[in-house]
């Protein structure tokens, strides 16, 4: 946690946070004096999902998303706050970057979003081509920008040109320069009744989408074709594939098992909200689901580093998907009653 | 065998000790969720495989360009992490013309005009998209 100075002299306080969106989103509603936590914002904007898409391929391996797709959160949980917000997105290089240093200049912290793969302080490991990485752009400094990355530890400085290629690429990614600041917050949010609908929304998300690639479907999917995979794709190409699972759960900012930890803390604070038993137990229930999930990528590394050959196998790794996939149906239904009881 | 366990601890390590920690949540014992940055096992384990996977592509496609199979293209293109469709709608030329352009003599007869949309689309310098680095 580190103190920086915006471009009128208002301090912001950089908090590490564990995914981009949703630490973004909180940090500019903290800049307006509405205090309101990661998780919080993560459980209102209905951030918990599961997707399998195996269409869509990022260095040749299929995308798991974990959370619902990039930017929802953000719109979910400023509609539910009441945040007002300017949203815009440029064609034109060159004016998306003049019109945010107008506003720069006018003392508002901005969000943008970029593309990982081109901004000039992310490392190798967190490189991939995905063009809905969130960061805040605190003030402009000599040939640059100073930049708060919630995902990072510290404020970063980015040249102006570094900033510039991340968000415009050429290509399907582009960002398009996407960017949006406050216009006005609503200093009293109705919290309880923005929690009540994030929950509702994230129950049909898991439950109600009648795809078999979505929600607790998705993971049954998933499962069934890991459980196949070594004899599909060969015992190489199957660890590389599921090497990309554990990716997709543990690294790609999700806060460790696949968001659900964030879950169950957004539940942690949901209970003292609404000084609730019922939620208080399910948080702890998702917490259990985490560990579920932690397993499922324990297992899966040690498949990768062939420990315990005879023991950990592909199938051992699906029976713990499908055990997560049993898990969470239940929960998620166990959530709708509860939370057509809670009252706003 | 034992080489190559060093070989990939040394690359864990390399990957996670580059000072850009990220956060997890954990449940502690007071039954509070605090953020902490110490990366997971199985996460070093997976992501290692994977760039180490990534690393040896590019090697063995850089190899391939320089024994005359691939076009220099076909290198950057897997540098910048895309792959034909994705290079089509960058430059603005259609998908079977792209992989055409992957074979080393039909990459060799391009036209400025089309070189130079590669070079928009992937931001390398003309020369750098006609050849590949040495080492």
């Amino acid at each position: 946690m580190t103190t920086e100075l915006a471009a009128n002299g208002k301090p912001f306080v950089h908090h590490h946070g564990a995914h981009c969106e949703t630490a973004v989103t909180s940090a500019l509603f903290r800049y307006q004096g509405v205090d309101i936590s990661e998780p919080m914002i993560f459980g209102i904007g209905s951030g918990i999902f599961f997707g399998y898409l195996p269409f869509i391929k990022l260095v040749h391996l299929p995308v798991t998303a974990f959370r619902y797709k990039p930017g929802a959160v953000f719109h979910k949980a400023a509609k539910r706050l009441g945040g007002d917000f300017v949203i815009k997105t440029y064609r034109d290089p060159q004016k998306g970057m003049d019109e945010l240093r107008q506003v720069l200049k006018t003392g508002q912290i901005v969000g943008l979003s970029t593309n990982l793969y081109w901004l000039p302080y992310v490392t190798e490991r967190h490189r991939h081509n995905f063009n809905g990485h969130n960061i805040i752009v605190l003030r402009e400094i000599e040939g640059g920008f100073r930049i708060s990355d919630p995902t990072f530890g510290d404020p970063v400085d980015c040249p102006a040109d570094g900033l510039e290629q991340a968000r415009f690429v050429p290509g399907p990614l582009n960002p398009h320069g996407y960017m949006y600041y406050t216009k006005s917050v609503n200093p009293h949010p109705d919290l309880r009744g923005a929690c009540i609908k994030g929950m509702k929304d994230s129950c049909s998300l898991m439950l109600r989408i009648p795809l078999p690639i979505f929600g607790v479907r998705g993971m049954r999917f998933l499962a069934k074709k890991i459980i196949k995979s070594p004899d599909k794709l060969g015992f190489q190409e199957a660890c590389r594939h599921l090497a990309g699972t554990v990716r997709w759960v543990e690294e790609t900012g999700t806060g460790g098992a696949g968001f659900r930890y964030m879950y169950a803390a957004f539940f942690h604070e949901a209970a003292g909200l609404f000084s609730s038993d019922e939620l208080a137990d399910l948080s702890k229930e998702m917490t259990a689901i985490g560990d579920n999930w932690r397993e499922f990528s324990v297992t899966a590394a040690r498949i990768i580093k062939q420990k315990d050959k005879a023991e950990e196998t592909f199938a051992k790794a699906g029976g713990l998907i499908l055990k997560c996939a049993d898990r969470e149906e239940a929960f998620f239904k166990k959530l709708q009653k509860v939370a057509r009881q809670l009252k706003a | 065998m034992k080489a190559q366990k060093e070989l990939t601890m040394e690359l864990e390590d390399e990957i996670f000790n580059d000072g850009l920690p990220k956060a997890y949540y954990k449940h502690n014992d007071n039954g509070q969720y605090v953020l902490e940055t110490n990366a997971p096992w199985a996460e070093k384990v997976s992501c290692a495989l994977i760039i180490a996977g990534n690393r040896a592509n590019l090697e063995e496609i850089r190899k391939a360009v320089l024994a005359g199979q691939k076009s220099p293209l076909c290198y950057h293109m897997e540098m910048r992490q895309m792959d034909p469709g994705m290079l089509a709608k960058a430059a603005g030329i259609a998908g079977f013309r792209v992989k055409r352009h992957l074979r080393p003599e039909i990459f060799a007869k391009l036209k400025l005009s089309v070189l130079n949309r590669y070079t928009k689309a992937l931001r390398v310098t003309l020369e750098e998209l006609k050849t590949v680095p040495n080492s």
